[in-house]
């Protein structure tokens, strides 16, 4: 599995949706029940996937799909 | 006036909210006035809250006035808000002004509208003052009803517990709706403080930048999750003076790190116990115990007193025991509410709340919750719940009645000989419970003990 498939695979587990919904509008104005539960999960997970420890400030930009892919960019993880 | 709201600097700051406007005391008591203008004593409102100044000036205004409010929060799913306003009818509705689409507006103010709903006034207890959900009962239309007293009552409790002054700047992200959020709220009023009310996620960036200019936070135990994984621990908050939790248990660990936390930064960690039947806190355990009694809810809080019954039904105020928690003070609330008849009941629990929590006492006198007495029979695998029972009965026959029993079946003492043979059937259909395995002793009088527990057993 690449790492872009991990991510996806984390989002879509998390929100309970299809692949195709992740795009740049998937963020946490748009996505209802987008809160603090799910957020900690979403960075949770990709800690675990991905062997990283978040910074606090990166779990506070973790608001979206696009951003969390540039957190992840951070961390040199390739995506 | 409400919690003396008319008696602090007109000029000081009450509230600022996520938008960045603030309000002074003074505004608190001109709102007041105004709301009153519009509407009577005794109507009953439902709030729709969200954690703001608009929704603030309603609690304020509605129990400055003798208006009785239902608040509930904005985000309240359809369907469970549909039933709660067919049940209790209210006259008018508070709401954000973005519900307010196609309503009648009578007045709106600080983004929120005043509605009228056609609905006629339900004669109401007089001394009925607030309506809260009970918590833990997600999309249960049961209630809890408040007297103005234990409003009161509670706010001074909770001021003195935390010797707050009007120099306090509360972190207020517990929702308005819940009744720990409105604690927090009622008891900073009281002090002449201000609150930093929000509605933010704590995931959010806005609420990290509140809570630099905060002197407490009070959360639960999920939000010390939140801050803890935040790695709060390590961040530079010289503001804050205490950190309190209350609405459960902290797993073991998380205690230890938020009490070294504590000792280490030389802040005040505090643990809360309480129950939306007693105006939210009953119990805390003093900050300076944080580190040498873990776990534990510690002592009745100023105001108040905790007891224990055992299981002989002995009830001790001191000393080691164990058994059934019993609290007595004047923010035990006056009963529930499940039918909009309810409105106009008195006060059932006279100032004495059965906690149905299993306590344990030590010898220095703190409490530690240890388990949830669970008064239940099972009958054929089916499981009844006693209290439920029991309640079903009062709200049918408008009798007092208690139920025990053993796995053989269930005995129900009633004090109205009419009902011998008509609440087995009752009974059947709301349970399935086999009607031939209930028992009906009709007695002269239900006796109950200092301690409220029934003794004609």
């Amino acid at each position: 599995m690449t790492n872009l498939e991990k991510l996806n695979k984390i989002f879509c587990e998390v929100f309970s949706v299809e692949e195709a919904a992740l795009n740049s509008e998937f963020n946490k104005d748009n996505v209802e029940g987008w809160d603090s539960v799910h957020q900690l999960s979403l960075t949770t997970s990709v800690e675990d996937e991905f062997d990283i420890m978040l910074d606090a400030v990166d779990i506070l930009e973790f608001t979206s799909y696009d951003n969390a892919k540039q957190v992840l960019a951070k961390y040199e993880i390739e995506l | 006036m409400f919690l003396d709201l008319d008696k602090k600097e007109r000029l000081r700051i009450a509230a600022i909210d996520d938008s960045g406007q603030s309000i002074t005391y003074g505004e608190i008591c001109d709102f007041s006035i105004e709301f009153a203008k519009h509407l009577p004593e005794r109507a009953l409102i439902f709030i729709l809250s969200e954690n703001q100044i608009g929704s603030l000036l309603g609690y304020t205004a509605s129990l400055s006035n003798r208006i009785v409010p239902l608040i509930i929060s904005a985000a309240t799913e359809e369907n469970l808000y549909n039933h709660l306003f067919d049940l209790y009818q209210p006259e008018y509705l508070w709401l954000p002004q973005t519900k307010a689409e196609g309503k009648k507006v009578l007045f709106s103010a600080w983004d929120y509208c005043l509605v009228k709903t056609g609905n006629q006034r339900p004669p109401m207890y007089e001394d009925l003052s607030l309506l809260l959900p009970t918590s833990g009962s997600t999309g249960s239309p049961k209630l809890v009803r408040h007297s103005y007293r234990n409003i009161e009552a509670n706010a001074d409790n909770v001021r003195r517990l935390f010797k707050l002054d009007g120099s306090e700047k509360a972190m207020a992200v517990l929702p308005m709706h819940y009744t720990m959020g409105l604690s927090v709220i009622a008891s900073h009023l009281l002090a002449g403080a201000t609150l930093l009310l929000s509605n933010r996620s704590l995931l959010d960036k806005g609420f990290w930048a509140t809570l630099k200019e905060a002197t407490s936070f009070t959360g639960v135990p999920y939000s010390y999750e939140i801050l803890t994984k935040m790695r709060f621990t390590r961040m530079d908050l010289p503001n804050l003076k205490v950190i309190t939790q209350g609405g459960g248990k902290l797993t073991e660990s998380l205690w230890n790190t938020l009490a070294q936390y504590a000792h280490e930064k030389g802040k005040q960690f505090i643990a809360t116990y309480g129950q939306s039947e007693c105006t939210a806190r009953m119990a805390y355990l003093p900050a300076e115990k944080a580190q040498e009694k873990v776990c534990s809810i510690g002592i009745a809080e100023p105001g108040g007193e905790l007891s224990i019954v055992d299981d002989n039904g002995n009830e001790t105020f001191e000393g080691e025991a164990q058994g059934e928690m019993v609290y007595r003070g004047e923010n035990v609330t006056l009963g529930y509410a499940t039918c909009r008849e309810d409105l106009l009941k008195g006060d059932e629990n006279h100032g004495i709340m059965h906690t149905g929590d299993l306590a344990r006492r030590d010898v220095d006198g703190c409490y530690y919750i240890i388990g949830r007495l669970k008064r239940f029979l099972k009958i054929f695998g089916l499981r009844i719940g006693l209290d439920e029972v029991e309640q079903m009965i009062k709200a049918e026959y408008k009798t007092d009645c208690y139920c025990k029993g053993n796995d053989e079946k269930l005995i129900v003492l009633v004090t109205d000989a009419r009902l011998q043979d008509v609440l087995p059937s009752f009974i059947e259909e709301k349970t399935h419970l086999f009607h031939q395995r209930i028992e009906i002793q009709v007695v002269k009088e239900i006796l109950r003990n200092e301690a409220g527990k029934v003794i004609n057993q």
